[in-house]
């Protein structure tokens, strides 16, 4: 793209054809925001379906699809969605997007990891066929290096027809800037002074490449991400941020155990807990980077790393209704029950929390690995797989339906057929994970 | 000599300065207000000249912090002139920074003469045992550790790339004694030097070891944090590379050592790894 600032006209029209186009202007695309463009538009009905398209020049872009979520206070019979995580674009091909743009859905949740900052080399190439230019070889670092990671994410015309088929809600994880980093520190040697501009452009290429509303562009190394959408009175979806206000890792036993620590920092908490504790919805969701159930205590970069926070976000969660976290990040789909006192598992369920493993990270996969015992060795845990995919999940406001699904492959092909691995009903009012089939 | 500039509302950086060490030059400045949207810093350097023009043949690196580690320069003192253009988000590049001029140090592996070296000093471990991520077969290859001959054994197969720490469960989460054995004809009239190069080591837990020549506890030799990546990648002269290399230039009192077989052992009972780039005994050139 040249250097100046580019016109983009929109669309929005309630059929695809474009016969009955209800809002359209213009977006100025700026070589500041890599020319993307973020249009706002308003005055749409709730509830409904509507396509949209751009315009620059002579291009015209293909169509896509959105929806509009259900009007405050209306009871919607249902609410479907997909989550996703962990797109390691070199790992292999992106096949369960390709199933997932067959699926119907109201919204796709994306869990983070959209992209990952590693240099991309013949040693984790993996996805057969693929080639990248040598800019791809050095771990990204600048903005441009950012930028030009989305672009070859993005390229993958599964994710594209994702992307074009629902409303995609994003949250982030450590890839968007730098493994396992938390606030201002790196686990690589970069100091504290120095991270946050390493952080700067990492959220601003996020925001740049992903449907944000304005509210969310990054001034400097911070960015408001968290925030709330309600599905009606069916459904209340907490977008956390599990990244930028996080305690560092613990020192010692007696600081993982701080009463202080934080995973979301003072005011994300309050925020949260005001909106479980207040909410009118029948669903109250929480989508979250890092994996909230009780696993080993070694596991310092999920909520097991802050246990005193993780018992006041269940305290929150008993107060509010039907709580459920929707996660990613360790590759593996995971189904468990929120227990009252993870240190016994007999006590109150409180919720469920649904982790998708990943879309192509870690390649292939397995139905087991070295890492099963971990999970399963806990009664609460009520599924764990290791191969690529996603979870669909449908709510009404008499349960919630989550199926997980696989492929067997990635890195040969986008060929492989879906499977569901599992599929759980948790009914309104009565917490846990019901297996069917 | 001359420099390009271009009109823009970017504003340079400013407090551009400089410190020589060994093998390198680290820079430092005072980063644009958060106002300008980064893409990244340009720096420009030019080896003993007086002033360094900004095109791209002298470009050294973009980087996206106001620090620069000018790594790889090898043992000898290198004098070098630095510029610094800022880059912002729509690639409108500011007018460049005032320039500085720093000087590396000389290191003993340059001014002193060889009496033992395991591997080249030349920011790569490559040439060692297991580089660059045979870490899994450490216990197995080495499981007393490394007994190192100089002159007898080979470096492809005798020295290990990485010596592990106590806080590495994949070496047994145990203490690791590297001992490197060395012949003089004649023991040493003056003192000599140490040097111990590495490419990386653990970013957060590089620990220490204990220095001990020929049975005599010397010191304890405290490692600089690097970035954590050494274990899988062994050329820190790559461009882009992430690697942070450290470098321990030591003095040893020429009482240490005597005629015949002398041994240098360092003994890792602290920490995690480090990733070796070389390391050597050197004479000092009278």
């Amino acid at each position: 793209m040249p250097s100046r600032p580019v016109p983009v006209q929109w669309e929005m029209s309630t059929d695809e054809r474009f016969r009955r186009v209800v809002r359209r202007g213009t977006a100025v695309a700026s070589p500041e925001l890599a020319h993307a463009v973020h249009p706002h538009v308003d005055g749409l009905q709730p509830g409904r379906e509507y396509f949209y398209r751009f315009k620059a020049g002579s291009e015209v872009s293909p169509v896509g699809r959105t929806k509009t979520l259900p009007a405050r206070g209306e009871l919607a019979e249902s609410f479907a969605f997909a989550t996703a995580s962990c797109q390691a674009w070199y790992h292999g091909h992106f096949s369960a997007y390709r199933h997932m743009a067959a699926e119907e859905l109201d919204a796709v949740f994306f869990v983070g990891d959209y992209i990952y900052e590693y240099g991309i080399t013949d040693a984790n190439l993996w996805r057969q066929g693929a080639t990248v230019t040598p800019e791809h070889a050095v771990e990204i670092e600048t903005l441009e290096q950012y930028r030009l990671r989305y672009a070859l994410f993005k390229s993958d015309p599964h994710l594209q027809a994702v992307h074009a088929l629902a409303p995609w809600i994003v949250t982030w994880d450590d890839h968007e800037v730098q493994n396992n980093y938390g606030a201002d520190g790196s686990r690589y040697g970069v100091s504290p002074e120095h991270f946050v501009h390493l952080r700067a452009v990492g959220y601003r290429a996020f925001y740049e490449n992903l449907p944000l509303s304005l509210s969310t562009l990054p001034d400097g190394p911070d960015a408001a991400l968290y925030r709330r959408f309600d599905a009606g009175s069916l459904a209340r979806f907490n977008i956390l941020d599990t990244r930028q206000y996080r305690d560092a890792p613990p020192v010692d036993t007696d600081d993982q155990y701080d009463e202080q620590r934080t995973m979301l920092g003072p005011d994300q908490e309050q925020w949260l807990y005001d909106g479980l504790t207040s909410s009118p919805a029948t669903w109250n969701v929480c989508v979250n980077g890092v994996t909230v159930t009780a696993i080993t205590e070694d596991r310092t970069d999920q909520w097991d790393g802050y246990p005193a926070a993780r018992q006041r976000l269940i305290g929150a969660m008993q107060q509010s209704s039907n709580p459920v976290v929707l996660t990613g990040d360790i590759h593996r789909h995971v189904a468990a029950e929120l227990k009252a006192d993870f240190a016994d598992p007999s006590s109150e369920t409180v919720g469920v929390e649904l982790i998708c493993s990943s879309i192509a990270s870690d390649g292939d996969g397995a139905p087991t690995d070295g890492y099963t015992p971990d999970w399963t060795q806990h009664p609460y845990v009520k599924l764990y797989d290791g191969r690529r995919g996603y979870v669909h999940c449908r709510m009404t406001p008499e349960e919630l339906t989550s199926q997980f699904k696989i492929v067997q492959w990635i890195r040969a092909d986008a060929d492989a057929p879906l499977e569901t691995v599992a599929r759980f009903v948790t009914p309104a009012g009565g917490p846990g994970l019901e297996k069917e089939g | 000599m001359s420099v390009t500039t271009s009109a823009s509302n970017v504003p340079p950086i400013t407090g551009l300065q400089g410190e020589g060490e060994l093998a390198g030059i680290v820079l430092d400045w005072t980063p644009v207000p958060w106002e300008t949207v980064v893409d990244h810093y340009a720096v420009y350097g030019a080896r003993d000249a007086d002033d360094v023009a900004v095109e791209p043949d002298t470009l050294l690196t973009k980087t996206v912090y106001p620090h620069f580690e000018h790594r790889g320069l090898g043992g000898a003192s290198e004098r070098w002139v630095y510029r610094v253009v800022t880059v912002d988000a729509a690639s409108t590049r500011s007018r460049p920074s005032d320039p500085v001029t720093v000087s590396s140090r000389e290191s003993v592996t340059v001014s002193g003469s060889p009496l033992a070296v395991v591997g080249e000093f030349d920011g790569k471990g490559l040439e060692l045992a297991l580089s660059p991520a045979g870490y899994a077969q450490y216990n197995a290859t080495f499981p007393d550790g490394v007994d190192f001959r100089y002159g007898t054994d080979d470096v492809g197969t005798g020295w290990s790339y990485l010596q592990p720490g106590p806080a590495d469960s994949w070496a047994g989460r145990r203490d690791h004694l590297f001992r490197l054995r060395f012949e003089l004809e004649a023991a040493p009239s003056d003192d000599v030097d140490l040097a111990l190069w590495l490419i990386d080591s653990h970013a957060s837990i590089p620990g220490s070891a204990v220095l001990t020549v020929n049975g005599t506890e010397v010191d304890r030799l405290v490692f600089e944090g690097g970035a954590t990546k050494g274990s899988t990648q062994g050329d820190s002269t790559v461009p882009g590379s992430p690697l942070k290399p450290s470098y321990i230039e030591y003095p040893l009192t020429s009482g240490l050592f005597i005629a015949g077989e002398n041994t240098l052992e360092l003994f890792k009972d602290d920490g995690s790894w480090i990733a070796y780039d070389a390391i050597g005994v050197f004479a000092r050139s009278t």
